[in-house]
């Protein structure tokens, strides 16, 4: 599996360095309490930013004998370390202004003492520091790659804060919250490493030592403290800490440690005896110490929280996506030269590999000779009868990282003998270059002489099951293969079953038995119309999905009974007031779209089941048209109460019977009303299509003739933009 | 040892009762640490009051307050351990290399010129340990003069408070 430069990195460093990673967050997680504790003491005083040191020094020496330091901390806190008028000597929080007393500096908090130690050097000295210090650099080159990854994902830089399509939690999530907290955490990462490097010596500190030249101190003219021009020009915000000479003699001086620079003045004349500017490596590890610790900030040290916790989301879900797609390593029982069967997968995160594998297992059960490679592998099959293309999309469509040489090794590699081919497309149809690159497969494979189609080009969304199995089916059929338990291999994992208690059933017994179900579910459990439940009419692993319509807090469905029908035989059978089990199935492609302003929905028969819940739920806020196709009166006449109950929450109601009167199919009425049709699609509303597959292609070519009218645009242009919304069986 | 101690101590009640008056009297002396620019963590400096014989007899100030580093200092802590005393009150900071460090603290007035020592004991993480970095003899002159550090201390000055 050719993964890019890229991935391969971001894996490889996220492997070699998650359990320091994972305590590192941890501990700074707890440390990152630290300044926002702290900011809340009540030692800042007003007036802090309008004093100068004139001001200042005058004021203490009122309140202190002695002072040998004055410090002021991250938070703008003035710490005076002295002796005061009652002769108690210590560190005091003091007012800038009136020279109060607040209270004595606490004993640094043994907890975050010893969490800190263990951020830094995990209780190994040395050793611990060089291993945190490369940590916080392995965690800048992760997040380095990482935004790679996210460009290239996004195509271009332009559209990195572009949409993300949602392809499982983990790996949305992780993309999501990888770009929005790429900042804290290179800044985190980054600070760390320098602070490190400085540690180590490697990049110099510098030390500052004031040479004075004590013969030339003058002693006069004399002056207050207070009339000091340095120090009236040096407001408090300037000042990390002030040194008081130790004695009265002229050789002892102040020293003052500036934002930029470190002075000393003469205690007599106020003249400054020496100055020395900041190197840049010592104004660089301050701001790294305000950076990594959040010290001053309150915000920022819960932004460096917030990353922190981020950072062990990152592991955890980096290390699912990593184990689903370890899941699809290819493993072959034939060689190539053997094989009468070639699979060529293109996969970008290797979920298209469970597809191909399934069917891999299949040809084996049946006694074939199969291959399975990435599409980049492609070559000459000696051998080769059938080659199999499951192709996904990338981004916006492009050709999976696997599969961008293929083209070009098709021209390279006629096959020697004629050769079958079909191909799978996978895509999402929330991109708009829906399965592109599986088209583009499809079309170089059937210009080559060798190649013949078995069939035509197949595309499955969403990684469906069951659009594969569609395929599936009849590729087993064209190859002589038999199929088994397909769904069962594609399954992911199970899904949980609920019980549910059925506790209203309506049969109508016309020419076909139809019948509305209602259950109510014994847990809590969210779901909304449109979503599926999936029953389990023989507790095996065979399920049948049918469409929720929620009504209230229950789910109701409405059944045809086949002949023999599995499904549909298990839930007419029940009773009310009889329990079983099922599961609600997820199905957000065909949720209510509520920012819609109008929606048309349409449906035949049973299909109406989720058209139903909607109306319950929404009709009184947005504008509904219903289109709803029946075989004659009778078989609407089971709706019928129900539609009743919510014609006043419609805006119209349009029924059409195909067996009866005008014999009208649910496409005629469109027709009619093709004004209102391309109104809706014009002004962003919705249409949706639940029923019969032959009702949707019947509809869809409509729209596609009325679009093509009316605004010489594709029904394509609005099925990609989630305009057009299907669930049809 | 303890015995000897004791002796002494006896022996001076008996023979003048003023300086045992003035054996409490106390003055608070400053004293100011420097460091010279050595890189690496700040320094642990223990400040203890040695008698005539080289013994440990009091510790006078601690700078360095987790006592996970007070094995360090080496000779110290054999002494402090073997007669634990509270020393929370006399506790301070580290004091990182290039800084200085300025506390106060009590000499008995009556130690003065009696052969009694400060010795100021430093140790640094992964580092070189100093018995003596520096050590002021308890005399008029020695705590007015300036004293030179051997390790990571540059000097030592003392002033009356």
């Amino acid at each position: 599996m050719t993964i890019s430069v890229w991935r391969y990195s971001h894996l490889a460093l996220a492997v070699s360095s998650f359990l320091f990673i994972t305590l590192a967050s941890l501990t700074g997680i707890i440390l990152s309490f630290k300044p926002v504790t702290e900011k809340i003491q009540p030692y800042k005083s007003k007036d802090f930013n309008q004093l100068t040191v004139a001001e200042l020094i005058p004021t203490l020496q009122k309140s202190y004998t002695d002072i040998s330091d004055v410090t002021i901390d991250a938070n703008e806190f003035l710490l005076v370390n002295g002796t005061d008028a009652y002769d108690e000597s210590g560190n005091f929080y003091v007012d800038p202004k009136s020279g109060k007393n607040l209270g004595k500096v606490a004993k640094e908090n043994e907890f975050f003492r010893w969490v800190t130690t263990l951020h830094r050097s995990l209780f190994l000295h040395e050793l611990g520091r060089f291993f945190v210090g490369l940590t916080a650099f392995l965690l800048f080159l992760i997040a380095t790659s990482g935004t790679v990854l996210i460009i290239q994902r996004q195509r271009s830089f332009k559209k990195f804060f572009g949409k993300i399509v949602k392809d499982g939690f983990a790996q949305y999530y992780h993309v999501v919250l990888g770009r929005l907290l790429l900042i804290p955490i290179i800044l985190i990462s980054l600070s760390g490493t320098y602070l490190s490097l400085q540690r180590f010596g490697i990049v110099k500190e510098q030390k500052i030592t004031h040479k004075i030249d004590f013969d030339a101190l003058k002693t006069d003219p004399a002056k207050n403290i207070a009339d000091f021009e340095v120090f009236k020009n040096i407001s408090l915000h300037q000042v990390q800490s002030i040194e008081f000479p130790f004695s009265e003699d002229v050789e002892d001086y102040f020293t003052l440690k500036l934002d930029d620079r470190e002075i000393t003045v003469n205690q007599i004349t106020g003249d400054i005896i020496t100055e020395q500017a900041y190197s840049k490596a010592t104004l660089f590890n301050n701001l790294s110490m305000d950076l990594h610790t959040g010290r001053g900030s309150a915000v920022w040290a819960v932004v460096l929280a917030i990353a922190s916790v981020n950072i062990l989301f990152f592991i955890y879900s980096g290390f699912v996506i990593w184990w689903k797609r370890r899941a699809n390593g290819i493993k072959n029982k034939y060689k190539f030269d053997q094989a009468e069967f070639i699979l060529l997968v293109g996969s970008e995160n290797g979920t298209t590999f469970r597809f191909a594998k399934a069917i891999q297992d299949q040809l084996l059960k049946n006694g074939k000779t199969a291959f399975m490679a990435e599409l980049n592998s492609y070559k000459n099959f000696p051998k080769a009868k059938q080659i199999l293309v499951f192709a996904a999309t990338y981004g916006q469509g492009d050709a999976p990282t696997n599969s961008t040489k293929f083209k070009s090794l098709l021209k390279k590699y006629p096959q020697s003998n004629a050769v079958d081919f079909s191909v799978v497309a996978f895509g999402s149809h929330a991109y708009p270059d829906f399965c592109k690159f599986g088209y583009e497969v499809n079309n170089v494979l059937s210009h080559q002489e060798w190649a013949k189609p078995l069939q035509e080009i197949h595309t499955v969304n969403d990684r469906s099951p069951e659009e594969f199995t569609r395929w599936a089916t009849l590729w087993a059929q064209n190859s002589n293969v038999e199929l088994s338990q397909l769904s069962k291999l594609l399954e992911t994992k199970p899904i949980k079953r609920l019980p549910f208690k059925v506790i209203e059933k309506i049969v109508s017994s016309q020419e076909e038995t139809s019948f509305i179900i209602r259950l109510s579910p014994q847990k809590r459990k969210k779901f909304t119309s449109g979503d599926l439940l999936a029953i389990y009419p023989t507790n095996d692993h065979r399920e049948r999905l049918y469409s929720i319509g929620k009504i209230g807090k229950d789910v109701q469905l409405s059944v045809k009974l086949h002949h023999g029908g599995l499904g549909s035989g298990f839930l007419h059978n029940l009773e009310v007031g009889q329990m079983t089990n099922a599961a609600i199935v997820r199905n957000e492609h065909f949720h209510f779209p509520k920012k819609a302003k109008s929606i048309i929905m349409v449906s035949n028969g049973t299909g109406i089941a989720p058209f139903l819940g909607m109306v319950d739920q929404f009709g009184r806020v947005q504008d509904i048209h219903l289109y709803c196709g029946f075989r004659n009166q009778q078989s609407f006449a089971l709706y019928e109460n129900a539609i009743n109950k919510e014609t006043s929450l419609l805006t119209k109601l349009n029924v059409a019977y195909s067996r009866e009167g005008e014999k009208h199919y649910v496409k005629d009425l469109l027709l009619r009303d093709q004004a209102l049709v391309c109104e809706t699609l014009k002004n962003n509303g919705v249409i949706m299509l639940c029923g019969s597959l032959s009702m949707q292609k019947d509809v869809i070519a409509l729209l596609e003739d009325l679009c093509q009218q009316d605004q010489q645009k594709s029904i394509s242009y609005y099925q990609s933009r989630g305009q057009i919304l299907m669930d049809c069986y | 040892m303890n015995n000897i101690y004791k002796l002494c101590l006896a022996f001076a009640i008996i023979l003048s009762v003023p300086t045992l008056s003035s054996a409490q009297k106390t003055t608070k002396y400053k004293c100011m640490v420097q460091m010279t620019n050595y890189t690496g963590e700040g320094a642990y400096i223990a400040v203890s009051l040695i008698d005539a014989k080289g013994a440990y007899e009091k510790t006078l100030y601690v700078m360095g307050s987790d006592k996970k580093w007070y094995p360090d200092l080496k000779e110290w802590h054999k002494a402090y351990k073997s007669k634990p005393t509270n020393i929370s009150a006399v506790t301070g900071a580290s004091v990182t290399g290039g800084d200085r460090s300025v506390t106060v603290f009590d000499i008995e007035t009556a130690k003065i010129n009696k052969g009694y020592k400060l010795r100021f004991e430093t140790a640094v993480e992964d580092n070189k340990y100093y018995v003596k970095d520096a050590e002021i003899p308890l005399t008029t002159e020695g705590l007015a003069a300036k004293t030179e550090g051997t390790g990571y201390i540059r000097y030592v000055r003392l002033s009356p408070n």
